[in-house]
């Protein structure tokens, strides 16, 4: 009895492997190529595909995540076997702007459509492969100046404030960072310091309380991830200087909802992340349709969300 | 008392304490030039407050150190105490943050769940190890990716927060400038002391790393004495736990990455050898209170991140370079 029911219990999984092997003939075969779905906010974005994908109906999606935020070699694995099985689109959020370059152009070059959504591609290293390929992604560079924006309104010129990076080589932190200067120049701030937490709360905390020390006048922090924000934020309390200083974060994640209720948190920058997976997809499908292919860079939406509109 | 007391004989006994003691001084001295330096090249490093950072800093990963020194004591070393950690504060957030407990009881549950967390795993990675004999290091490389998993599949990738207000209070206060959360670390210094140096279980545990087979020899049951050391490591990762969920208000399935690579190298700096059967938690909490110093007053000394880890990296080799000449001094 239980040897039969261990067979049939197989034949059911091989059942719904299937489709997995064989794809049904009609609806176009849709690659996903995600970065660490360890991540909330790839993991929200994955489920915001699914949803898409339920909804449309017209498509398979195949998703394929990284172990780590630094697992390139995952992402070209990902990459090889989706040419191999001939899929009909890749959507690609890279995690090494130059890495995935070659792979990308194989992809091409073998016929299937691809979008680069989330995290651009390098210029030059685009260039140099002889590949022509459009961004679909937010503008991190505008969203972060957003957020130091409303943080030098708030402050005023001349004002004291320091930057917490995400981590050295990823492209939004570069990005982000670049933004935060744009608004640290055109609102004349004295930007005292500039390091990196590499996006984590507890080197955050750890970070911006030193830094603190360094500098007892800070008067403002523009942190690159609300993960870092959140202990800023601690840091802050602990010194008992909460009110005091106003900090800016960006990715509007689900935990800093309540420090921007209470006005510890001044702006966040909301990037409809759980939206920009399913977009690349519907962009990528209208073009394996026939349409007109997408060209240079699409930006997607992004939104600053300050803690007066958070009731 | 009695039967370890007879496999050590009284002579060895009195060096090998001697050794320790110069082991321990010659880290304070390292410590207390690091402290020196710090505080003639910048302005604010021994301030009241700076102190205060320094200490909340120190605490968790001097807590995963003590768990980590019972391991590496006995010839092992757990890789999984970062992982551990995230499940531990995931398993305890959820149960923190369940609709319907009144703050005092729901702090309470997460925390005897965070612990009953730590010590599972700690019992799993004593157990596979030392029953079918697989060295450590591969059997918590396993352990570490089963408690990341399991961390991401019980939060399904998300961050729990909204912790109860006096929970998040009595992470930043401070008794006299030092914070609570510091003493519960220095009480279980005082334990793990205790522990190691007085009882015949800590002296079992040197024996195994330094001659596991003399003391299988003398009657005791290695078997036990190993499980018991990992699972001391896990209990401790579950108090590291809830110590980081009071510091950070939240408990997340990637905290603690690379955790276990601080413990360790808390532990090692401490003087305690890989290797095992050498070694102390007095070590360990100076070893620990270096790495903190060093993080601190690099960013008061304005130097850029990235030289900043080049010179932990240079002070962790120092540190065992010199630990080697210690012992070849005590030995003449």
């Amino acid at each position: 009895m239980k040897f039969a029911r261990f067979i049939a219990a197989g034949i059911l999984a091989g059942t719904m492997l299937m489709p997995a092997a064989g794809y049904a003939a009609d609806k176009p075969v849709v690659g996903l190529v995600m970065k660490s779905l360890a991540n909330e906010f790839f993991k929200n974005m994955l489920e915001g595909a699914k949803a898409d994908e339920a909804k449309r109906g017209d498509y398979t999606l195949k998703a394929v995540g990284m172990q780590s935020e630094t697992d390139v070699e995952t992402q070209i694995n990902a990459i090889e076997s989706f040419i191999t099985e001939k899929v009909d689109a890749i959507v690609v959020a890279p995690s090494d702007s130059r890495a995935l370059v070659p792979p990308i152009k194989r992809a091409m070059e073998a016929g299937i459509t691809v979008v680069n959504f989330d995290v651009a591609l390098d210029e030059k290293a685009k260039e140099e492969a002889g590949v022509k390929l459009a961004f679909v992604g937010p503008d991190n560079r505008g969203g972060a100046k957003l957020a130091g924006d409303a943080l030098a309104k708030k402050l005023g010129e001349g004002a004291k404030v320091v930057i917490i990076e995400g981590n050295p080589g990823a492209d939004n932190a570069a990005q982000r960072k670049l933004g935060f200067m744009d608004s640290v120049e055109a609102g004349k701030l004295d930007l005292l310091d500039s390091r990196t937490a590499h996006w984590e709360t507890e080197e955050a905390n750890t970070l911006f309380s030193n830094m603190l020390t360094a500098h007892p006048d800070i008067q403002g922090v523009m942190a690159a991830n609300d993960s870092m924000a959140l202990g800023v934020v601690k840091a802050i309390d602990a010194a008992g200087k909460t009110g005091k200083i106003q900090v800016v974060g960006f990715d509007n994640i689900p935990a800093v909802q309540p420090l921007l209720k209470e006005k510890k948190l001044l702006a966040t920058v909301d990037q409809f992340g759980q939206q920009m997976a399913a977009d690349a997809i519907d962009k990528a499908l209208k073009v394996v349709k026939g349409g007109a292919p997408l060209e240079g860079w699409v930006k997607t939406d992004i939104k600053l969300i300050m803690s007066e509109d958070v009731k | 008392m009695n039967t370890s007391d007879a496999s050590l004989p009284g002579q060895m006994r009195i060096a090998t304490t001697t050794k320790t003691i110069l082991r321990e001084a010659g880290i304070g001295i390292a410590l207390l030039v690091l402290i020196l330096v710090f505080s003639t090249t910048t302005q604010h490093f021994l301030t009241a407050s700076n102190v205060t950072n320094i200490l909340t800093q120190v605490t968790i990963n001097l807590i995963l150190s003590i768990g980590m020194t019972f391991v590496i004591l006995i010839g092992g070393i757990d890789l999984s105490v970062g992982s551990v950690l995230a499940f531990c504060a995931v398993v305890a957030g959820t149960v923190m943050t369940l609709p319907g407990l009144d703050p005092s009881t729901a702090v309470i549950l997460a925390t005897l769940s965070a612990v009953a967390g730590g010590i599972a795993f700690g019992l799993l990675n004593g157990f596979i190890s030392a029953y079918w004999v697989i060295p450590s290091f591969i059997v918590t490389l396993g352990t570490l990716n089963i408690a990341r998993g399991a961390a991401l599949q019980v939060t399904n990738a998300s961050t729990i927060y909204s912790f109860p207000p006096a929970f998040n209070a009595f992470g930043s206060q401070t008794l006299y400038g030092i914070p609570l959360l510091f003493l519960i670390a220095l009480v279980l210094v005082a334990i793990g002391w205790f522990v190691l140096t007085k009882t015949v279980f800590g002296r079992v545990l040197y024996g195994i790393g330094n001659n596991e087979e003399a003391v299988r020899l003398a009657g005791h049951n290695v078997f036990i004495y190993k499980i018991a050391a990992f699972t001391i490591c896990g209990g401790a990762v579950g108090i590291g736990a809830i110590i980081y969920m009071a510091r950070l208000n939240i408990a997340s399935p990637i905290i603690g990455i690379g955790f276990e690579l601080n413990a360790i190298a808390a532990v090692i700096i401490g003087g305690t050898s890989l290797s095992g059967g050498r070694g102390s938690i007095v070590g360990t909490l100076l070893g620990a209170c270096i790495i903190g110093v060093l993080a601190n007053g690099l960013v008061l000394l304005g130097l850029s991140d990235f030289m900043r880890q080049m010179i932990t990296g240079f002070v962790i080799i120092i540190a065992v370079i010199l630990d080697k000449y210690r012992e070849r001094l005590t030995k003449a």
